[in-house]
């Protein structure tokens, strides 16, 4: 794929593959994961799992660096709150988020491109979900370009 | 302003011969009248070089870290910029305060020279008049008369805390805080009410005049961490290319590294050589935390935790039923 950063046009001739970087917790996304594929639950092959060990784990840098290496949004998994394993680790993902969110949208990039949500171990169906969702809304939106590092080829 | 001059001489040089403190930390008047610069007193004969004018802008707060490794008990003056910037480093724990005497100045709004060259444009200044809040300004040929709004600093027209909120000598009467009446969120609601693409737009041209000097780094209390992430090459976040991504990666990790503890100085965009208002990002941050989890001043006290590392059961958040905003 290449990108035109002058036009924000993406060559027509090529077709857009959208790439879903997903920051999973251990403990409960990152099994409804495990879940979805077992069950044989359908979603996209254009998302990039990473295990973290708390959603708390994540931090602004992991998702701009997603961003600028390629991705075309970001999802940020973990347990709903009140299940955290590390009891409350959450609570604070859900603070911090909500500002980077925001934060990120204040720069201009849209705000399809970039998802926090709680999956449990037992939601693979909803982690299928959230997949597709963001997944089309990235379509929708075309390549990510904002955030994108022009050095970086794919 | 001379009586305040006279005091903190005094009050200074008896510190020094009391042995009270060691060192004193105030401003003193540079070559042009525009220039008032930190300077750093240890001889009780060098007070007299001491000033308070339109142009102490200088937060002297962040000094203390480096000069308290080499000193036992150091005397500051503080407004009150400086004042809540002081109660960030306490609460970081980066300085003790038993080691410090705190000598505060109720603050009436310092005058940006620049906003003032542009309304003199080629005339050469002499001298800046102060009447209540009305200024004039005096060159050889002509005196112009401007309101206190056409020539502060944004951050004294915004400013929520003109009167030091620590300290343990206060050297004049406390200010009106009305007068310092401004609406600090405006700019920011403009900017929120741009397309994404127009806000994109205007921050790669404010971004992209970064030259990563770190300016904004040196002179924010809020930015003490002794190991920064900008410098741990480990980590890979210290790239310094010239890109639009770095500079993206640059700005917001900055901005957010300090979410919760910014007292919106505002001295980062300040001191920022490239004009780049970093204030407009602090601060959207401080909006947010003020409508999502109740309003939230940093520095106004040194003990109630920063929003960030707390949280409560029944928070919102922004991401998901209103689906980010
Ligand atoms: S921000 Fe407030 S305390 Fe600081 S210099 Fe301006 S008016 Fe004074
Ligand atoms: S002070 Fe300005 S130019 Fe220097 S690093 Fe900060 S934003 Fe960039
Ligand atoms: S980020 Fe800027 S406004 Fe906030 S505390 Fe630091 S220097 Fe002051």
């Amino acid at each position: 794929m290449s990108l035109d950063t002058n036009t924000n046009v993406v060559n027509k001739n090529e077709e857009f593959k959208p790439l879903i970087v997903a920051f999973c917790c251990n403990w409960c996304s990152y099994a409804g994961a495990d879940l979805a594929g077992t069950s044989r639950l359908k979603y996209p092959a254009n998302i990039k799992i990473i295990r973290v060990p708390c959603s708390c784990r994540v931090n602004i840098n992991f998702v701009l660096r997603a961003f600028q290496n390629g991705a075309d949004g970001v999802v940020i998994a973990g347990c709903h709150p009140g299940d955290c394993h590390y009891s409350t680790g959450n609570y604070h993902t859900r603070r911090r988020f909500s500002l980077i969110t925001n934060l990120t949208e204040y720069i201009g990039v849209e705000k399809e491109r970039f998802k926090v949500d709680w999956i449990s171990a037992a939601e693979g169906n909803k982690f299928a979900t959230v997949m597709n969702d963001i997944l089309e809304d990235v379509y929708k939106l075309g390549p990510n370009k904002k955030l994108r590092d022009a050095r970086w080829k794919i | 302003m001379e009586n305040i001059t006279k005091k903190i001489r005094a009050v200074a040089k008896q510190a020094l011969i009391d042995k009270e403190v060691d060192k004193i930390l105030g401003w003193k008047k540079g070559d042009l009248w525009s220039d008032s610069y930190p300077v750093f007193i240890t001889k009780p004969e060098d007070t007299d070089t001491l000033i308070w004018d339109l142009f102490c802008i200088n937060n002297l707060s962040k000094f203390l870290i480096k000069e308290l490794t080499k000193h036992d008990k150091i005397g500051i003056f503080i407004k009150g910029c400086d004042s809540t910037s002081f109660n960030q480093l306490l609460k970081d724990n980066r300085i003790n305060r038993d080691d410090v005497v705190l000598y505060g100045i109720p603050c009436e709004g310092m005058v940006d020279p620049e906003k003032v060259k542009k309304i003199m444009l080629n005339e050469r200044v002499r001298e800046i008049k102060k009447h209540e809040n009305n200024f004039t300004l005096i060159s050889k040929n002509k005196n112009i008369d401007v309101s206190g709004e056409e020539i502060k600093y944004d951050k004294c027209i915004t400013c929520i805390s003109p009167n030091p909120v620590v300290y343990d000598q206060l050297l004049s009467d406390e200010v009106e805080n009305s007068k310092h009446s401004g609406d600090r969120f405006k700019r920011i609601e403009e900017i929120e009410a741009m397309s994404p693409d127009q806000r994109y737009n205007f921050w790669k041209g404010e971004f992209q005049r970064c030259i990563r000097c770190n300016a904004c780094r040196d002179i924010c209390p809020a930015c003490s961490c002794v190991k920064c992430v900008f410098d741990n090459e480990d980590a890979e976040v210290s790239g310094k290319a010239k890109t639009e991504g770095e500079d993206t990666f640059f700005h917001l990790v900055r901005a957010y590294h300090v979410a919760g503890r910014c007292v919106d100085c505002g001295e980062c965009a300040r001191v920022c050589p490239a004009g780049i208002p970093l204030d407009l990002l602090n601060r959207k941050i401080i909006k947010d935390i003020n409508e999502v989890y109740g309003e939230f001043n940093a520095g106004m006290d040194s003990t109630t935790p920063a929003p960030l590392v707390t949280f409560k059961l029944e928070d919102t958040d922004t991401f998901s039923k209103k689906g980010g905003k």
